[in-house]
């Protein structure tokens, strides 16, 4: 650490506790309460990046988030490093290691620094207007454009650092903890409201904390001094919750805001661990008060860019709060006040003020008058024309302003600075405000956009909202905090307050140099690398639209999003095209106000949370019996039982030969169930479903398709009248919710006369299907008493029983086409049921099989999944079901969309099945099917919807939609692959069993 | 996301809610004597309003009643919130 | 005998929280519009049914807690017998509502589990992953709330101060209690 650059006497940095770190490799020294800014400032180190484009050397140029210079790679771990972060927030701590960004092979020696003798070549869009064409040439170009460019290095391993949510609901937020801001955070919850007050820093007071000086006082005392004594009393107030470490990242509509807090960050490395990083809090807020300050705007001249070029108040909290130097010479280079204060503040530490280079032309105001009693020199009507020194400034050069301030007229000053602190004046924040949502007024006066209308329970006050100077920002901020607040806290009346008063303005957007414009290098966006001359450029090609200009040079588009540079941008525009500011409008300030990484965002949604999990009552049986699990929605179902080195397709024939040769078990429990009560219930379900239900008898089952109102499929299941008026309705699996929704929409807005109560059950029961020619035999043996002979029990009928104690409920229906019960029982007895049929069907080797081969089966049978053969655009007419779509009934819904012109259409796509000519050959779902495949563009005529090698059949079987496929029966057909041509034939959907014989076996 | 007053339940989070599309196309009651073009009117024919639209919103994880609100969509703002079957107090 | 086997079946602490499930015991949905729906009901359980939005009322045996206009949710204090169901309750009110036409009764012991949470640091593991206001909410004993944590639907009781009985469907609710447990070491 260079000694000579910290001053002792400081009160916010603790130069008792040492910290070393690491910068590119080499090992330094700070103190805790330092920032990676501050502690290099310490170490004399100033260049600390490379830009963009130029790769011209830059260094640190502010203190806080709107830092586009300094920003550095942090960590070097494979998952754990984080680009593009600004080294002025990177809190110090031991074992932070950091290096350079954007410069190979090192920041000191960077071979693409040779960009920046072509500069000239490279103008504004120089890559858009190079790399056009040839077209197909692109992806060569954007190697290479790659390569060289970029910011950072992004993580190549999952991250692991903890992150989470939560959720805060207060009565006021204030945003900023500032002089405003502590002053609206006592006034609310001294007023019993319940009150967050958030601040991105460490420590509340913003940069009132460390103004100790005689031109801003407040009842004798200095301004720092009063304010910490007000920062005393929030800490006793019992309805204020304070976070610092807190930056907001977007302000959204109703007041919803998401801000981010660091919780770990500054903690040692060893001291991480376990603990969560940052925590991303979604915040209701009732009344919202921003008071985020202003930002310094750097002014634009020739090489403006230089390490040791800082802005002037980013120089003075480097010097009056981190006890650090920029410099030993250091000059200030102002079109405002409010470099005195720095000038003062140096002076008063002992660094020596080379001068003051101020373009206005004579200031007579409080600071001003201190500064020149201090003995500095100011160059009053002067401007800053060039800067030399490459790796930091060495030297400025002085020229006047002409009388209209267009010009640089006489002689020449060279002045010798190891740093130049610049202020154009301040820039309110006002992301947050117009990121709600907040419309923008401008005024002339200064030069700045400020808060105007809003929709929102919302204000701004202090500097964010204009207010400049120390009197106005306490008088202001206090008033309008009572009334929006509708209080009255009078804390803040009859205070005794001393602030020097701002008496002249002048700004000058681009400031004039002895050489042409061509010739210089003002920047205007530091990261980026864009120039004055880019947007003149841009404005000279015909660009007009700001939103344009912005794209084209890329102004404001870095990391930084234009925190610096977009006032700037706007001014220079507005000036060219003649234009007036307020008229011209601002870009837009898009969330997040600070980069946020992606681990916040994500918050503990990641791993086994990254997306909710499902489970059945039999889920840790499969587990146990090594079952692969299919994810169907949010459940994870059974997909298949692999025994030993068995492969997916080995499984599944073996599955599902034996539920046809003996008996299969699955676990149907994820099928949604609705219970429908009511005395017109059978009126509903005539109502939704295609097909009749006044007359199906109690005791027996129905299976029923329910359509889409423009007549498309939707869903489909079986359901049983357990009584008069008492239904229960299974669904898809997939659409159980949606289904449940669909239905109580009907019941609450379009049918509410009828008397329908809908409750779902899906989870309350465990779903066990047996089937196979044994499974009447297993069934028995499960349920001694129920009489399942055909006669009392046939196929679409249910029986009420006791396994025990517990009542069931089961139901003879199939979906394989198999004879097959389904045993319906309370889920915590659903684990133990499945063991029990296991165990009864052991001599029969009742085989447990998973969805996929169950999907296998139904296939066999032609029956369709709803979601695999349908995709909404397919009637139950398509699919060759006109057997389930009542003639009698007048309404239901959906119907009378079966009569368009265009579902009435002969040749829409419709179900058919495929048989292929070799019978090994397994179609691919999705692939297309052609009639002729000489003529081009060859005409594709439909698609494989299910296809499977049939173990029953033992050959290929496949659903498809075919346009006009109901009248192709027979028809030879191809379905074209990447290497070969399959020959396919178009049959009848049902292949096994056509006359239904195993359902009775 | 918003804040929706759901008629039945009081002020919650939008995540709470699901949206329904616009709001006040009844049904025909007798589909069957509708033409095409009459029938696709209700179906597929749907306003998108620069301004004060009439939705249906649904609050799918809290009560499960439908009900409609009156939103201005330059700003979100719901101007209304009414239950299904009443008059919008908005024109 | 069958098994019976809850769906979480633990109980846990972590600073400040406890939880546990608490099971089994009889849940039954109750829908109806009818003022005779109301009055039956309170005469034959003797407890009112709820009209206020998010309320609930309460018994020694028994709570109802308010879903909906149309809609409320029945559940003991007692545990009933793992292997011997008791379906008295369920049987007793079908007959009373249902079979008269007055509304629906369905029984959904095991559609919900019910996890008790206790102490003071549980609204903020709530409000890690839930949306809802809790403010006035936690100190109202009796209320009730239909929301979603951790993108799951819940319905929350206030049981008592910082003590609720939350209720999740059960297939959700393993992979809840997950979230919950990873969620509560961080409190």
């Amino acid at each position: 650490m260079n000694k000579n650059l910290r001053i002792t006497n400081n009160k916010f940095i603790d130069q008792t506790s040492r910290i070393s770190f690491k910068f590119d490799g080499k090992t330094l020294y700070g103190f805790k309460g330092d920032t990676l800014a501050s502690a290099l400032l310490a170490n004399n180190i100033h260049l600390v990046g490379r830009s963009f484009k130029y790769h011209r050397p830059r260094g640190i140029m502010a203190c806080g988030s709107e830092e586009p210079n300094a920003i550095v790679q942090v960590g070097n771990d494979a998952s754990m490093t984080e680009p593009n972060t600004r080294a002025t927030e990177i809190e110090l701590y031991e074992g932070l290691e950091a290096s350079s960004q954007n410069c190979w092979p090192s920041v000191n020696f960077d071979i693409g620094a040779i960009n920046n003798f072509f500069s000239p070549l490279i103008p504004a869009a120089f890559y858009y207007k190079t790399f056009m064409w040839p077209a197909n040439f692109w992806k060569l170009y954007e190697y290479f454009i790659r390569k060289s460019a970029g910011l950072g290095k992004s993580p190549t391993k999952p991250d692991k650092d903890i992150y989470d949510h939560r959720y805060l609901h207060c009565d006021v937020l204030i945003v900023g903890g500032g002089i405003s801001g502590i002053i609206a955070a006592k006034t609310a919850a001294k007023n019993n409201l319940n009150t967050v007050l958030i601040d991105d820093k460490n420590i509340l007071g913003g940069t009132t904390l460390f103004q100790e000086n005689e031109c801003f006082k407040i009842n004798n005392s200095y301004s720092n001094e009063w304010l910490k004594k007000e920062i005393e009393t929030l800490n006793s107030l019992k309805n204020l919750t304070i976070k610092t470490r807190t930056s907001v990242a977007a302000y959204h509509s109703y007041n919803y805001i998401l801000a981010r807090e660091n919780l770990t960050d500054h903690l040692d490395l060893n001291e991480k661990k376990d603990k969560i990083r940052q925590r991303l809090w979604k915040i209701r807020a009732k009344k919202v008060i921003i008071a985020t300050g202003a930002i310094e705007r750097p002014l634009i001249f020739n090489n403006n860019d230089r390490p040791g070029i800082i802005l002037s108040s980013s120089i003075k909290k480097y010097i009056d709060y981190y006890g650090v130097k920029c410099g030993q010479k250091i000059s200030l280079f102002t079109n405002n006040d409010s470099a005195y204060e720095t000038a003062i503040s140096l002076s008063n530490s002992g660094v020596s003020v080379n001068s003051v280079v101020d373009i206005r032309d004579k200031t007579n105001s409080l600071i001003v008058k201190q500064a020149e009693k201090l003995g500095i020199k100011i160059h009053w009507k002067s401007t800053v024309v060039n800067t030399n020194g490459y790796k930091r400034i060495n030297s400025i050069e002085i020229m006047k302003l002409s009388d209209d301030s267009s010009a640089v007229v006489g002689k020449k000053i060279k002045e010798e600075c190891d740093c130049l602190g610049m202020s154009g004046g301040w820039t309110p924040r006002v992301h947050l405000f117009t990121q709600s949502g907040g419309k923008l007024k401008f005024r002339e006066e200064d030069n700045v956009f400020l808060p105007d209308k809003s929709n929102l329970e919302q204000i701004s006050i202090g500097s964010c909202n204009g207010d400049f100077e120390l009197y106005e920002v306490i008088k202001n901020s206090a008033s309008s905090t009572n009334k929006f607040l509708n209080v009255k806290n009078i804390d803040y009346e009859n205070l005794e307050i001393i602030s020097s008063k701002e008496m002249d303005k002048k700004n000058i957007w681009l400031l004039p140099s002895d050489k042409p414009l061509g010739k210089t290098k003002p920047f205007l966006d530091f990261q980026n690398d864009s120039t004055a001359n880019d947007v003149k450029l841009a404005l000279r090609e015909g660009f007009k639209s700001i939103e344009h200009v912005k794209r084209y040079t890329t102004t404001g588009m870095a990391t930084d999003q234009g925190k610096l540079s977009n006032m700037h941008a706007l001014g220079i525009i507005s000036e060219t095209a003649g234009v007036k500011m307020g008229e011209l409008g601002t870009t837009t300030f898009r969330p997040p106000y600070t980069p946020l990484t992606f681990g916040t965002i994500v918050g503990r949604n990641v791993g086994e949370f990254f997306d909710i999990i499902r489970k059945t009552p039999i889920h840790d049986w499969h587990l146990e019996n090594k079952a692969e699990f299919e994810n169907v929605g949010q459940w994870k179902r059974a997909w298949y039982y692999p025994k030993e080195n068995e492969s997916m397709y080995d499984a599944v024939q073996r599955e599902s030969k034996a539920a046809r040769d003996s008996a299969g078990i699955l676990d149907a429990s994820t099928l949604g169930k609705i219970d429908i009560q009511g005395t017109d219930a059978s009126e509903f379900l005539n109502r939704v479903y295609t097909n009749a239900w006044s007359k199906l008898e109690i005791g027996k089952c129905r299976y029923g398709l329910m359509l889409n109102e423009d007549g498309m499929v939707y869903d489909d299941g079986v359901t049983a009248r357990l009584s008069e008026n008492h239904y229960i309705m299974t669904t898809t699996t997939g659409g159980a919710a949606n289904v449940m929704t669909k239905l109580e929409d009907y019941l609450q807005t379009e049918w509410p006369e009828l008397d329908v109560y809908l409750t779902s059950v899906t989870d309350h029961y465990a779903t066990i299907s047996v089937c196979g020619p044994n499974s009447k035999k297993i069934v028995s043996k499960v349920i001694p008493d129920l009489d399942l002979s055909d006669s009392n029990f046939p196929h679409m009928s249910f029986k009420n029983a006791k396994i025990d104690k517990i009542k069931c409920r089961v139901m003879r229906i199939s979906f394989t086409g198999e004879h097959s019960y389904e045993i319906n029982i309370q889920s915590s007895y659903g684990k133990s049921v499945w063991e029990k049929c296991f165990e009864a069907g052991k001599e029969f080797n009742i085989t447990p099989y998973g969805t996929e081969a169950m999907h296998l089966l139904r296939a066999e049978k032609g029956f369709i999944i709803a979601g695999q053969d349908t995709d909404g655009t397919i009637t139950p007419v398509d699919l060759q079901m006109n057997w389930i779509i009542s003639k009698k009934k007048y309404d239901f819904i959906g119907k009378r969309s079966l009569y368009r012109s265009d579902t009435i259409r002969e040749d829409r796509k419709q179900l058919v099945g495929i048989l292929t000519e070799d019978p090994k050959e397994v179609l691919e779902e999705g692939a297309q099917i052609v009639a002729d495949t000489n003529k081009k563009p060859i005409e594709m005529l439909g698609h494989i919807t299910s296809s499977y090698f049939s173990p029953n059949l033992k050959k290929s079987i496949a659903l498809a939609v075919v346009k006009n496929g109901k009248k192709l029966k027979g028809k030879k057909m191809f379905v074209p692959m990447e290497n070969k041509t399959i020959n396919i034939t178009i049959t009848d959907t049902i292949f096994l069993d056509k006359e239904n014989k195993r359902l009775n076996a | 996301m918003f804040l929706i007053n759901c008629p039945y339940c009081g002020e919650r989070d939008q995540s709470e809610f699901s949206a329904g599309g616009e709001a006040h196309i009844v049904r025909p009651k007798q589909p069957t004597e509708l033409s095409d073009d009459q029938w696709a009117e209700f179906l597929f024919m749907r306003k998108n309003i620069k301004g004060i639209q009439f939705e249906r919103w649904n609050h799918a994880h809290g009560c499960r009643k439908w009900f409609n609100i009156v939103r201005d969509t330059r700003n979100d703002k719901i101007h209304a919130v009414y239950k299904m079957g009443e008059k919008p107090p908005i024109k | 005998m069958l098994n019976y086997k809850s769906s979480i079946n633990e109980t846990k602490k972590y600073s400040e929280i406890n939880m546990s499930e608490f099971e089994p015991v009889v849940k039954i949905n109750l829908r109806g519009k009818k003022r005779d729906f109301i009055t039956k009901i309170g005469k034959s359980l003797s407890i009112i049914i709820p009209t206020e939005p998010n309320t609930s009322s309460s018994n020694e045996n028994l709570n109802i807690l308010w879903l909906s206009p149309d809609e409320w949710m029945l559940y003991t204090n007692e545990k009933v017998h793992k292997l011997e169901n008791n379906y008295n309750l369920e049987e007793k009110l079908f007959s009373e509502i249902s079979k008269v036409n007055l509304g629906s009764v369905t029984n959904v012991s095991d559609h919900w589990s019910i996890i008790n949470i206790r102490g003071k640091n549980t609204y903020e593991l709530l409000s890690s992953g839930c949306p809802f206001n809790f403010n006035k909410f936690k100190n109202t004993k009796g209320a009730v709330t239909q929301t979603i944590l951790n993108h799951v639907d819940v319905i929350i009781h206030n049981k008592d101060i910082n003590e609720i009985n939350l209720f999740v469907r059960r297939s959700f609710s393993k992979h809840l209690w997950s979230w919950m447990n990873d969620s509560a070491r961080f409190l």
